[in-house]
């Protein structure tokens, strides 16, 4: 990563900074799991493939339930998601990838990457099909993985292995 | 531009994949055509609906999923131990690099390092495993293309013939033709048996040699040339927003090859020539393969020759379930296998630290895949088959 992306990603995050805390600086910019404001997904995308990285990698979606206090884990976060996004840049002799975080409430959606990216197309449908996090301007948001009439996103961590489902078993 | 003919950096003009086929000619006379999901050219089960306007296809609309075993749900109950022989059945005509993908990403989450000798023979089993795959790849797409080649289905079964060489020296090494489960967290689990690196070179040599007939048989044969050459171009710009790095994505030129970009195991010290071409098309596409098996070949056949001593893996040998331990922590890890990009994003930290919390496998098939509703509006029929062949999408790793 060069100085001058770390800076410009310094910049177009560091309004979004919380009350309170330091503003972001261009050496807090890691190239893996950054949390990242849902409003600047797609500015943040936009940004990192004017600066070369161009090769859309994966999306990844996790649930994270909401678990009860307990004495080890007094004040446990509430149910949300998170969404990670790999990109890479496909520079001869040296590859580099950057991946970036973001945290959703249960329903909120996220922008779709798909006008940047066309591989977010499907990629982001089978995060949909599977976790069920909604990505708002997607042109075809359909179930890609399992059948259209399936009830329930079957990555979520609430949802049990053994779930029946009539007429496959 | 009359007269010159298109490439993948020349604009191609692309098809809307979302394209309402209401606001298609009202007069045309469209008919549905179902291709799969039991049809040889999808190499697996895969449902591909055209929408055809006599023989040309208006919109192709691709339904994977008839192989989904839910792979990354398992991932939430297993633990890292019982992982690896899961993945095998991912991509099954590249086992070995999917194990290493996600033994890869373990030892990441662990900060492991794997000794020089492991890492030596993961080249080498890679290396072979790719050659293997190609030939799987070469040998079903002349079948996909024409059956006249060489007559009938000759090409396919000297590939296939070739391809078992390597698969009698895995099953040497590791017990079995597929599955190995021979990679663990810290580095190998059965050691190179004695003699074998030298039955490997005779081998490899007699693939190369009969490479060169096979090349002649194929590449100089008319009816291959008419109905691979300019067929489902594949501009460079779309390869890289869907992610295609691998095979499909250097036949389109994205100079991309993560063995020498961003090097893992022993590739930093051996070089590796990446082909690639710029015409985008099923031609490219073949060659880029065929020349990279030539490649890995070349690759293998100098491993072998110097195996460096030393143990086969850093930690004790795995010896229940549950004797790998990743308390915390994210990673994502990109290897080259056959087909592009493997990658493997873990999140650590389910099942009190013996399994992981979320296991995200990145398939190159899937991506390879999604091409379909760009490559396939405008054409015939019989080129969406041999489009389809070229891609050489492997479907459980599509739908795992």
């Amino acid at each position: 990563m060069t100085p001058e992306l770390k800076a410009a990603i310094a910049a177009l995050l560091a309004p979004s900074t919380d009350e309170g805390k330091e503003p972001l600086t261009a050496e807090d910019v890691v190239a893996f799991g950054m949390w990242v404001p849902a409003s600047l997904h797609v500015a943040l995308a936009e940004l990192l493939k004017a600066h070369g990285f161009t090769l859309y990698v994966t999306v990844v979606a996790s649930h994270w339930p909401g678990e009860k206090p307990s004495r080890r884990n007094p004040d446990p976060p509430p149910e949300h998601f998170q969404v990670a996004t790999v990109l890479r840049n496909p520079t001869r002799g040296a590859s580099t990838t950057f991946s970036w975080r973001v945290r959703l409430e249960p329903g909120q959606p996220l922008d779709t990457l798909f006008a940047l990216f066309a591989g977010a197309d499907w990629q982001e449908r089978e995060q949909y099909d599977l976790v069920g996090v909604h990505f708002a301007g997607h042109p075809d948001l359909r179930r890609l993985m399992m059948p259209d009439d399936w009830e329930g996103h079957p990555l979520r961590r609430d949802y049990a292995i053994d779930t029946p489902h009539f007429p496959w078993r | 531009m009359p007269g010159k003919v298109p490439n993948a950096l020349s604009g191609v003009e692309l098809p809307d994949p979302h394209m309402d086929i209401e606001d298609y000619d009202p007069d045309a006379d469209l008919m549905v055509l179902n291709m799969g999901p039991q049809h040889p050219s999808t190499h697996g089960v895969f449902r591909v609906k055209l929408i055809m306007d006599g023989e040309v296809i208006v919109k192709a609309v691709s339904y994977p999923g008839y192989l989904h075993r839910g792979v990354e749900k398992l991932m939430e109950k297993l633990t890292y131990a019982q992982i690896t022989p899961i993945v095998d059945k991912n991509d099954y005509v590249s086992p070995m690099i999917n194990e290493q993908a996600v033994n890869m990403a373990f030892e990441a989450a662990l900060e492991v390092e794997v000794p020089r000798r492991a890492r030596w023979i993961r080249t080498i089993l890679a290396e072979m495993q790719r050659v293997a795959s190609h030939l799987v790849a070469l040998g079903t797409f002349t079948l996909d293309v024409g059956g006249a080649i060489g007559g009938g289905a000759s090409i396919f079964m000297y590939t296939f013939r070739d391809r078992e060489l390597i698969l009698d020296l895995f099953e040497e090494l590791t017990g079995c033709r597929f599955h190995y489960n021979t990679h663990t967290v810290g580095g190998q689990r059965h050691d190179i048996p004695a003699g074998w690196a030298g039955r490997a070179i005779e081998a490899l040599k007699l693939i190369d040699q009969r490479l060169d007939e096979f090349f002649e048989l194929v590449i100089a044969n008319p009816i291959f040339q008419d109905r691979s050459d300019g067929v489902g171009i594949l501009p460079r710009h779309l390869a890289l927003g869907l992610g295609l790095g691998g095979p499909i994505g250097r036949a389109s030129g994205v100079d991309l090859d993560l063995r020498r970009d961003a090097p893992y195991h022993c590739y930093d010290e051996i070089e590796v020539k990446v082909p690639t071409r710029t015409t985008g098309d099923c031609t490219a596409r073949f060659m880029v393969r065929y020349e990279e098996t030539r490649e890995s070949l070349r690759i293998a056949l100098a491993m072998l020759e110097g195996v460096p001593e030393g143990p086969i893996c850093s930690r004790k040998a795995v010896n229940s379930a549950a004797s790998v331990k990743i308390k915390d922590g994210e990673v994502y890890v990109g290897v080259e296998s056959p087909r592009g990009e493997l990658g493997t994003y873990l999140i650590a930290g389910g099942q009190g630290g013996q399994g992981p919390y979320r296991l995200k496998i990145r398939p190159p098939s899937l991506h390879a895949i999604s091409v379909i509703p760009y490559l396939l509006p405008g054409n015939n029929i019989s080129d969406a088959i041999a489009i389809l062949g070229s891609l050489d999408p492997i479907m459980g790793e599509v739908d795992r």
